[in-house]
C-alpha cells in the first residue's frame, strides 16, 4: 500500500490530491513524464484506481424510479386540480385538508411580526393548475396550493432604513418555517415584494 | 467521471412546461415520466434509501407542479430540477438524527457469494458510504461525480462559488477513499 507522508505528499513529492482526481476523473492511464518514470507514482495510481472502482461502477448504473412514484404523485395532482382552494395531506388516518386562505393567513401574520416589516398585505401566487379557477374566482388568495406544497408571495412596506435585501431573507426564511410548522405543508417558495418603505411612526 | 446520459430535449421541455404552466397535467405527466428516473436516481445517491428516495421523488413530482408557475425558463430545466430534488433531500438530511457510522458489517463481501450478489453488495455499501458523508460534501459528489456535472453546473445548482465545488469534492473524495480504503 501506498502510503502519503503526513505532508500530502507521496515519497516522490507528488501531491496525492492531484493523483486522488486525476483516478476520480478517469484519468489513471495518462501518465505525465514524471508518472511515467515513478514507482511511487505508478504503485499510487494503481491502487487509487483500484479502490475506487466500486464508485465507478455505481455511478455507471442504470437507476429507475419505481412506477408508483409517478402514479401516486399524479393522482394526488389531479384530485387536487379538482379541488383547487385546498391543500392535500395524506396520513395513515386518513387525509386532512387545509384551505389556501390558512395558508395565505399564516404568511401575512408571520411576515409582519419581522421586525423591520410595517405593514404585510397578501398577493395570489397561483400554480399551474389554478387557471381560471382559484386566480380568477379568488383573487385575494396569497397563495397556491397543490397537495402538501405551497408557493407564497407576501407584499409588504418596510421601515425606512431598513436593510431591504436582508429583510427579505429574513421574512421568506420566517414565512416558510412557520407555514411549515403550522400545517405541515412544504413552502416551495416564498416570494417578497417590498412595495414601499415608511417613514417614522 | 461517468455520466449519466438521459435523453434531453430542452425543446421539448419547453414545449410541456408551457402547456403544464396552462393547466394541462397531461404535459405535465409527460414532462415528469421523462425526468423520473433523474429525480428518483439523485434522491437515491443523496439520502442512500431507497424508502426515503421514493418519498422525495414522490414530494419533487408534487412540489413541480406548484413551483412550475415560478419557473421562467431563464436557466436550464434540468438546473432547476436538480436544485428542488437536491434541497429537498438536503432538507430531509438536515431535519433527521446523523447517519451511523460505517461498520464492518456494511462492507462488502469479497468471497464467498456469486458475482451478482457480490456487486449489487459492494454498490448498496458504496451508496451508504456516500450517505455517511456530510450533506454538503455528498450533494457536490453526488452531482459531480456520479451525475457527471460541471463544476459551474453544480456551483449554480448549489448556489455557492466554483472554488467551493472544487474544495468540497476533493474532501468527499478523500471521504470515500478512506472508507473504500477500509474495505481492503
Amino acid at each position: 500500500m501506498t502510503i502519503p507522508r503526513s505532508d500530502g505528499r507521496l515519497a516522490c513529492g507528488r501531491d496525492v490530491q492531484g493523483i486522488l482526481d486525476q483516478v476520480a476523473e478517469g484519468r489513471a492511464a495518462e501518465r505525465d513524464a514524471h508518472q511515467s518514470g515513478c514507482l511511487h507514482c505508478w504503485a499510487a495510481l494503481a491502487e487509487y484506481d483500484r479502490l475506487w472502482s466500486p464508485v465507478r461502477e455505481l455511478a455507471a448504473e442504470r437507476v429507475e424510479a419505481p412506477a408508483s412514484v409517478l402514479e401516486v404523485a399524479l393522482e394526488k395532482i389531479r384530485q387536487v386540480v379538482e379541488h383547487a382552494d385546498y391543500g392535500l395531506l395524506g396520513s395513515a388516518e386518513g387525509l386532512t385538508r387545509i384551505s389556501v386562505r390558512v395558508v395565505v393567513a399564516i404568511a401575512r401574520r408571520s411576515a409582519q411580526e419581522v421586525p423591520g416589516v410595517r405593514v404585510a398585505l397578501s398577493r395570489y401566487r397561483p400554480g399551474p393548475g389554478a387557471e381560471g379557477g382559484t386566480a380568477a374566482a379568488s383573487p385575494r388568495a396569497a397563495a397556491g396550493v397543490t397537495g402538501g406544497t405551497t408557493t407564497v408571495e407576501v407584499t409588504l412596506a418596510a421601515d425606512y432604513g431598513t436593510d431591504l435585501v436582508d429583510l427579505g431573507d429574513r421574512v421568506r426564511r420566517a414565512v416558510a418555517a412557520r407555514v411549515r410548522e403550522l400545517t405541515g405543508m412544504e413552502p416551495a417558495s416564498v416570494s417578497v415584494v417590498v412595495d414601499d418603505v415608511l417613514g417614522e411612526r | 467521471m461517468a455520466v449519466q446520459h438521459d435523453d434531453l430535449d430542452a425543446a421539448a421541455d419547453d414545449w410541456l412546461i408551457g402547456k403544464a404552466q396552462a393547466g394541462d397535467v397531461d404535459a405535465y405527466e409527460v414532462l415528469v415520466r421523462r425526468h423520473r428516473n433523474r429525480i428518483y436516481r439523485i434522491a437515491l445517491r443523496m439520502l442512500a434509501n431507497p424508502h426515503d428516495a421514493e418519498d422525495v421523488a414522490q414530494d419533487v413530482v408534487i412540489q413541480l407542479w406548484t413551483a412550475l408557475a415560478g419557473f421562467t425558463g431563464e436557466g436550464a430545466f434540468t438546473t432547476w430540477l436538480y436544485r428542488i430534488v437536491v434541497n429537498r433531500c438536503l432538507n430531509l438530511v438536515r431535519r433527521r438524527p446523523p447517519v451511523r457510522p460505517i461498520l464492518d458489517s456494511d462492507h462488502p463481501p469479497t468471497v464467498g457469494a456469486d458475482d451478482e450478489v457480490v456487486a449489487r453488495q459492494r454498490s448498496e455499501a458504496t451508496l451508504r458510504a456516500i450517505g455517511s458523508m456530510q450533506p454538503d460534501l455528498r450533494a457536490v459528489f453526488v452531482l459531480q461525480q456520479i451525475e457527471g456535472l460541471s463544476y459551474q453546473e453544480v456551483a449554480t445548482i448549489l448556489d455557492v462559488p466554483e472554488a467551493t465545488v472544487r474544495g468540497r469534492l476533493y474532501r468527499a473524495r478523500r471521504h470515500l477513499l478512506d472508507t473504500l480504503r477500509s474495505w481492503s
